[in-house]
């Protein structure tokens, strides 16, 4: 091959070479080239956010339950340090602040190119030695950042929440957030997050090998609002003391029981209870036990503490979340609708008398004989002996189960004519089965059960039957028209069954009661102000619906109330009110779940009676009889409530 | 006496139609001026006096340039063992300086550093030259030129001595300038497709090697990473590099910001190492793409008349020479370009008349002055041996 030739082709090579290079500048400039200038230009400005502090929290007497406070943090600023410095700094600030140097370099590398992040937040000395030698510290910067202070403690912990930083979802749902920006998590913090959250500051500049060389106008920070809640926090304490009391006392009666030898299944440990205005339906105390204390998540919440809290349910409002069969509690309503629907007894049972509407509450029903001649007896497991006959009044008061079973039975037996979910329509009127739309999020709904749910659930399990069953195999019987029974209305009319109802439920049911059937969405908080005091927003509960009730029924079933706990299945509990216990009243309840759990104790109380203004809804889990555990308890905060001195809480009556 | 003027009036009739090529020295010197611009935008703001260091290099060069396209080429095939000794002391003496950059790549001579690696690519060109193209005798003449297998030897033995130092300071990027020459001046020189191919296992069985017996240090694996994930691997060294560099040129788009523009990567001095290997970025985002393409066609130009000066030259020694010196700067600002567009790995070679840098200036005018006294020397003058 001639020289010529092969100087030619190495020509050739030589401008294949120069193409390659002035089509990949053609690509990176004007193929891609307006993608990386915008790119470019981003990345030109660079901005450092000033957090805003968070908005306080105050009580309805205006004591300050929640704010915020100014404390050295230590910033480190990647634009500020050159690639050589960044060893030396490391090491030093992890001597000086303490820290894992790995852990430090995990940070400093999450930062990203010209990223900035907060270390830690410091005492003062430790701020001040960082200060002194900042001259030698490049990109680290001493700022003051706002530091959570919750200054109740543990009390009213699922009312106020926590802070925390946002998860995936939290972003998720607000594409917005600052992921370095700790946000609320439960409670009111949560739940008003946006107005307390303040808006950032900001200040954009443009550096140049480590030299500011450019500002953009900085943006101060906005303050948070502060909200005011409708919770007081001197009751709130008593609440919350009662309920430990109660759970301690549930314990002494418990082992007492045990050394009898009778049936104890577990140790008592939770227990909720909320306070609110039924005119109003301001929620003026709520508690759940366990609770928390939200300081623990200022400082960064270990996994282990957490954990261990977690297993407790701290973290579960059980006033809002806590599902129990609502039993003898539920009588009021029963008792409404029977009064205002005219509900029939049945027929063809013994110990009815329909035309004076009596019933003989002698400890149980004895329901027609099956088709091949057994009796079919229902016991009423609390019955304190033979009452002999009673009206409707005398049967609230004393709670007698065989009365509303026998009025549950002949509904059903009616219920062509007065409809078979009549007495389930006055429970979903009155907020059962259905959020009450409080100011708090993860709200349970509860159960109402009817034959449409149970027939849904019935054809939900024959699909999937790999899932945790919902009814009883034997109500899966092909051979039965429908899986609902007329028991099952019998035992809907105790509070019993498959229903649920959480203690907000059960306090906002009798609210409406007591009101005349005014249904509103109860509100933790009362108003919204700005940092300068002037309102923001004034929040009033919303009205959802009104519910017919005739003041007749309303006043009957008050009185009644007020027997429970003169005369009746709350006498004991309620032996040591003082004066005023012609003002108060109540019912208690005691929810049975399964043979090898104990009961659940309720109680729900009314105070005044004649025009209520506090319903106190009282729950022990597992903690055993109503009258003998939550009655008292209730007692002690209606006591106070009225302006009694409270007294001690000692167990009242074994009732239902 | 009148003998001497005589033979020199005759030569100078010969060689009256022979001028320097003006093309070549335009460009070249209208690359200087250019690159003295992008210098002075890129450091405009530093008050480090760059644009100013590079004039005296400028000026240096183009005195060198001057001499040595007056000086025969063919003078060189006797200075080539004293030159190399020369060459190799110097790249001895790096080491027993201390380490600039943690490379030693210098010689401190006060004023400035000398970096004799930069001198070594024209002596290896030159000696190459000598070793591939010797003075044939009259019968040899007629006959096919052929590389022989011993020669071959030879030739890769010239370019591994100093290219092992060179490697050793470290400095990847020159060796691999060395391979690159020693590859195109065999080819030109008659090797055999055999020879080739057997030249190109070498390489590819060497490349082969140093991966599979992970000889690159962790620095020099990073560079070749970090042209797939420039956000990841070193992001605060090269990959900041890489990245910056690529906004830069990218958001020229296609007339560029214009020259001293404000709001710039220039301006804000954000590519790290702009007036020297990344000059090219200068250029591209104040000038664009019609900058950039510019720059490319003076080189191809540049390029283009030396591989004309090969073909035209006397002499195969001169061929070759010319043909080294159009590959040691085809592969520099291949090398060079690809690496501010992220095509290439960030090997520290500049880019020859525009990056700041006196050893580097004056060694391409240098290897300019050579090609120029080739092209100058082109035509036979009776009475002369013309058996190279």
């Amino acid at each position: 091959m001639k020289f010529a030739v092969r100087l030619s082709i190495l020509g050739m090579a030589f401008v294949t070479m120069f193409s390659v290079i002035g089509l990949r500048l053609w690509y990176i400039q004007v193929a891609d080239g307006p993608a990386i200038a915008q790119a470019a230009e981003e990345q030109a400005w660079l901005t450092k956010t000033t957090p805003a502090p968070r908005g306080d929290i105050y009580d309805r007497s205006g004591n300050l339950l929640v704010t915020s406070r100014l404390v050295p943090a230590v910033f480190v600023d990647r634009t500020f340090i050159q690639p050589e410095q960044r060893p030396e700094l490391i090491q030093r600030l992890s001597a000086l602040l303490a820290l894992d140097p790995a852990q430090l370099e995990a940070a400093y590398e999450d930062a990203g190119l010209n990223g900035r992040f907060q270390v830690a937040t410091v005492h003062n000395e430790i701020a001040y030695q960082i200060v002194e030698q900042l001259r030698t510290l490049p990109g680290v910067e001493v700022v003051k950042v706002p530091e959570r202070v919750y200054l109740t403690g543990p009390t009213m912990s699922h009312v106020i929440g926590h802070l925390g930083l946002p998860d995936a979802r939290d972003i998720e749902e607000r594409p917005n957030l600052d992921p370095s920006v700790r946000i609320g998590k439960l409670g009111v913090e949560s739940f008003y997050d946006e107005p307390l959250q303040g808006v950032s500051g900001v200040q954009e500049y443009r550096v140049r090998r480590g030299n500011i060389i450019d500002q953009g106008s900085a943006v101060e920070p906005v303050p948070g609002h502060s909200i005011i809640l409708n919770t007081d926090s001197e009751l709130q304490q008593v609440l919350e003391l009662a309920l430990e009391e109660g759970i301690a006392l549930s314990n002494d009666v418990k082992e007492v029981s045990r050394s009898r030898g009778e049936d104890v299944f577990s140790e008592t440990k939770r227990a909720a209870a909320v306070v609110i205005d039924p005119q109003t339906f301001e929620v003026l105390a709520l508690a759940s036990l366990p609770d928390f204390d939200p300081q623990v998540f200022v400082a960064g919440i270990d996994n282990d503490t957490f954990q261990s809290l977690n297993e407790t349910f701290a973290f579960n409002n059980l006033a809002v979340s806590g599902l129990y069969p609502p039993a003898s509690t539920f009588k009021a309503i029963t008792y409404t609708a029977i009064q205002e629907e005219s509900l029939p007894f049945p027929s063809d049972i013994e110990g009815v008398d329909a035309e004076n509407r009596l019933i003989h509450c002698d400890g149980q029903l004895e329901l027609p004989e099956l088709a091949d001649g057994s009796p079919q007896v229902r016991p009423d497991w609390y019955a304190p002996g033979n009452l002999g006959w009673l009206d409707i009044h005398g049967a609230l008061e004393n709670s007698c189960n065989v009365f509303f079973w026998s009025l549950g039975l002949g509904t059903w037996q009616a219920r062509d004519r007065v409809g078979e979910n009549v007495i389930q329509d006055w429970a979903k009127s009155l907020g059962y089965g259905a959020e009450t739309g409080i100011d708090l999020a993860n709200e349970a709904s509860g159960i109402v059960p009817t034959r449409q749910l149970f027939e849904e659930w019935a054809v939900y399990q024959l699909e999937n039957p790999d899932e945790p069953p919902r009814l009883d195999a034997s109500r899966l019987n092909p051979e039965l028209r429908s899986p609902w029974f007329g028991g099952d209305l019998m035992d809907f009319a105790i509070g019993q069954g498959a229903f649920t109802a959480t203690p907000l439920q059960a306090a906002v049911s009798y609210a409406i009661l007591a009101n005349g059937g005014t249904v509103m969405e109860p509100r933790l908080v009362d108003r919204i102000v700005d940092a300068n005091g002037e309102l923001v927003e004034d929040i009033t509960p919303p009205m959802v619906r009104t519910v017919d009730i005739s003041e007749t029924t309303r006043r009957d079933l008050l009185t009644d109330l007020n027997k429970v706990v003169t005369t009746g299945t709350a006498r004991a509990a309620f032996e040591e009110f003082g004066p005023g216990l012609e003002l108060v009243g109540g019912k208690t309840g005691t929810g049975q779940t399964t043979a090898t759990k104990d009961n659940h104790a309720w109680f729900i109380g009314l105070a005044p009676i004649n025009d209520p203004r506090f319903v106190v809804a009282v729950l022990i889990e597992e903690g055993g009889s109503g009258g003998a555990i939550a009655a008292p308890v209730a007692r002690h905060i209606l006591q106070y409530l009225m302006g009694n001195e409270p007294t001690p809480i000692k167990a009242g009556d074994q009732t239902d | 006496m009148t003998a001497v003027i005589n033979r020199l009036r005759e030569v100078a009739v010969v060689r009256k139609n022979n001028r320097t090529d003006w093309l070549l020295f335009g460009t070249m010197l209208a690359l200087s001026g250019f690159g003295l611009l992008m210098i002075y935008s890129a450091t405009v703001a530093t008050g480090t006096f760059s644009m100013e260091r590079q004039m005296i290099f400028v000026a240096a060069g183009l005195i060198i340039y001057m001499i040595f396209s007056n000086i025969d080429y063919r003078e060189y095939r006797s200075m080539v063992p004293a030159a190399s000794v020369v060459i190799l002391i110097l790249l001895v003496v790096v080491f027993f300086f201390d380490p600039i950059n943690e490379v030693n790549r210098w010689i401190p001579l006060g004023f400035f550093n000398l970096q004799p690696a930069e001198f070594a690519k024209v002596v290896v060109i030159v000696a190459l030259a000598t070793l591939l193209a010797p003075p044939l005798s009259r019968d040899e003449l007629t006959g096919p030129r052929t590389l022989t297998w011993p020669k071959m030897g030879q030739a890769c033995l010239i370019v591994a001595v100093p290219g092992y130092l060179i490697l050793r300071e470290p400095d990847l990027g020159t060796t691999m300038v060395f391979g690159f020459i020693l590859f195109t001046m065999l080819f030109l020189a008659g090797a055999s497709w055999r020879q080739m191919a057997v030249l190109s296992t070498a390489v590819v069985a060497g490349i082969a090697a140093v991966f599979r017996f992970d000889l690159l240090s962790e620095y020099q694996k990073n560079r070749i990473e970090v042209l797939f994930r420039p956000d990841q691997v070193d992001p605060q060294g090269i990959g900041y590099q890489l990245i910056q560099s690529k906004s830069a040129i990218g958001s020229g788009q296609l007339f560029g910001k214009g020259l001293f523009a404000e709001d710039s990567f220039t301006a804000f001095q954000y590519v790290p190492e702009q007036e020297t290997d990344f000059i090219f970025t200068a250029v591209a985002e104040q000038l664009g793409l019609v900058g950039g393409l510019l720059v490319i066609v003076a080189f191809a130009i540049i390029v283009w008349r030396l591989l004309v000066i090969s073909r035209n030259s006397r002499d195969r020694y001169g061929a070759l020479i010319a043909a080294g010196i159009a590959a040691m700067i085809m592969f520099h600002v291949f090398v060079n370009i690809g690496m501010t567009v992220g095509m290439m790995p960030v090997t520290g070679l500049p880019l020859p008349f525009l990056s700041l840098g006196g050893s580097f200036y004056m060694a391409m005018t240098l290897a300019l002055g050579i090609a120029n006294s080739v092209w100058l020397m082109r035509t036979p003058v009776p009475g002369e041996n013309q058996l190279t």
